[in-house]
């Protein structure tokens, strides 16, 4: 078992964002949270990354509880972020943004690891001086997952894979995605297009103001969407 | 010539600003903190420059030393004054910060006395030609001087990992700590080289006026705080070329308005209609 949340309860301050959650994930699988607008699946995840507080519960990765390391100690046991809205650095470049991502990593494995981005998003090797700032939707979503596998992970989470991409860079983002699975990378996706998600995921979370209302194998709700698109309303996402 | 002059003249005040400015806007990028007293760390800078060289007849000595000694207590007041305060709103760490910039200025009295001091023998006081320009030794090398440490910044910031990791600190802390830079080192490196540089600037300016006296900083403590935000806050570059804009305005200010308004009048109000215009800051993004 990769990673696991027992009864974890974060948020900011006095405003609880997530409650009581647990989870389980286990290696090599991808794991997808689902819920409406709000729901905490940021929060979660940023939790998980050490930047949003965890006020009580536990985070156990690869065995050893997490809780309570800074956020840097987190990504050089393997835990890797792509996060809602990207936040790339937008003054420096593509080559730059990944030097930071590759920052922890020694220069042959950060030589090898830049290699392995750019066979995976051939596109980002043609503008590599262009600040990060000024690229498309797209790219920056490239550039977000490639600079988090510069850090090497064993564990990548993934906030909002294909909002805002044209449907040529959802697959490119999830051909990325199911060649990391076959390395071996344990993955959690937060995701908008339901269906989507469910067609690579093992596992589903759906979140709800906070609170897990449904948790199961992602085998399950495709053979029966009514399952969980009560929570979600799939009906409008599989009409657009 | 007069408008070469005037231009001369304004980039030469323009490059003191911009070594007094980098370092409020480095601060301000990483810790959202207005660090007022970065200003009492320039005149700091101005008393070792003159009292070393007094001392021992060097002023590149001096200039080292004043270098080392305030890059060192920019990183104290960052360790004493601001990280116990971090989590506090914003406010605190500036109240903080005005509070230790006025004590500064009266230990600055007490110790050094209230009427300032002088180089014995002031260096770099002869007259050079340059391109028909009749400019003070003085002058040439506060220019010079500039040129090469904010040319020595940028190469260290774009050509080396480690300054792109610094780059990239300032703008998104959270996300650089996420990769594993351990911030509170970049933060005291932050307040190492942006205090050094205010030091550079202190001499300069000791050098300039032949004088170093306690309240020497606060004219540029407010200057290089409308310097900032015209740069939008947190850009280097753009508080670069705002404190160089800001020197040239000045320069053909005094001498177009300056019968209605002095140098700082002239400053506040270019702020003000620069502001009106663009919220955001000359080169800021919307
Ligand atoms: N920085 C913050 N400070 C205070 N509250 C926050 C903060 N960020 C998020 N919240 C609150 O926490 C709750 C969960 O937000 P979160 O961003 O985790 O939801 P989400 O499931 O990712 O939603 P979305 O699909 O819109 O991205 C929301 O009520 C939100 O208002
Ligand atoms: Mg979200």
């Amino acid at each position: 078992m990769m990673l696991q949340l027992k009864n974890a309860n974060c948020g900011y301050g006095a405003f609880q964002a997530v409650h009581d959650l647990s989870l389980t994930m286990e290696q090599g699988k991808i794991f997808a949270l689902l819920g409406p607008n709000g729901a905490g699946k940021s929060s979660t995840i940023m939790s998980i990354a050490g930047h949003v507080q965890l006020f009580s519960g536990s985070i156990i990765f690869d065995g050893d509880d997490i809780s309570h390391l800074p956020a840097r100690e987190r990504v050089k046991r393997g835990i890797a972020v792509a996060p809602e809205g990207r936040r790339l650095f937008p003054d420096l470049t593509i080559e730059e943004n990944l030097t930071v991502g590759g920052y922890c990593q020694s220069s042959e494995k950060e030589a090898r690891n830049r290699d392995m981005v750019f066979a995976l998003f051939p596109r980002l090797t043609e503008r590599l001086k262009q600040p990060a700032g000024t690229l498309s939707g797209g790219e920056q979503q490239m550039l977000a997952i490639g600079r988090a596998m510069m850090t090497e992970p064993r564990f990548l989470m993934i906030d909002e894979v294909s909002l805002g991409l044209m449907p040529k860079m959802v697959d490119v983002c999830y051909n990325a995605i199911e060649h990391l699975k076959s390395q071996g990378v344990t993955i959690l996706l937060v995701e908008q297009n339901t269906r989507r998600a469910l067609e690579v995921a093992d596992q589903v979370c759906v979140l709800e103001s906070g609170n897990a209302v449904w948790q199961g194998a992602a085998e399950d709700a495709r053979k029966d969407p009514a399952l969980i698109e009560a929570f979600l309303g799939m009906a409008k996402d599989s009409a657009a | 010539m007069l408008y070469v002059e005037l231009l001369a003249q304004g980039l030469v005040q323009g490059s003191i600003y911009a070594l007094v400015a980098v370092g409020l806007t480095l601060v301000y990028g990483l810790l959202r903190i207005l660090h007022v007293a970065h200003a009492g760390l320039f005149t700091l800078g101005g008393y070792i420059g003159v009292l070393v060289t007094n001392a021992t007849g060097s002023l590149f000595l001096a200039l080292i030393v004043s270098m080392m000694v305030v890059g060192v207590l920019g990183m104290a007041i960052y360790r004493l004054c601001y990280q116990p305060i971090l989590d506090k709103p914003p406010y605190v760490a500036l109240i903080a910060s005005i509070g230790l910039f006025i004590a500064m200025e009266e230990i600055y009295r007490i110790v050094f006395g209230p009427y300032g001091i002088s180089y014995q023998n002031p260096p770099l006081q002869s007259s050079v030609e340059i391109l028909g320009l009749s400019l003070r030794m003085g002058e040439v090398a506060v220019g010079g001087g500039t040129l090469v440490l904010i040319g020595a910044l940028a190469l260290f910031s774009t050509k080396t990992r480690f300054g792109t990791v610094w780059r990239a600190t300032v703008t998104d802390p959270d996300m650089a700590e996420s990769f594993g830079v351990d911030i509170i080192k970049v933060r005291y490196l932050n307040f190492f080289i942006g205090s050094a540089l205010a030091a550079v600037a202190g001499v300069m300016v000791a050098l300039l006026n032949n004088l170093v006296e306690p309240t020497m900083g606060s004219v540029p403590s407010y200057k290089a705080l409308a310097i900032i935000v015209l740069g939008g806050l947190g850009d280097v570059r753009g508080t670069l070329l705002a404190a160089l804009a800001l020197g040239v305005i000045e320069a053909f200010g005094t001498i177009y308005l300056g019968n209605y308004l002095d140098r700082d009048a002239i400053a506040f109000a270019f702020l003000i209609l620069v502001l009106m215009v663009r919220p955001q800051g000359l080169f800021g993004r919307a």
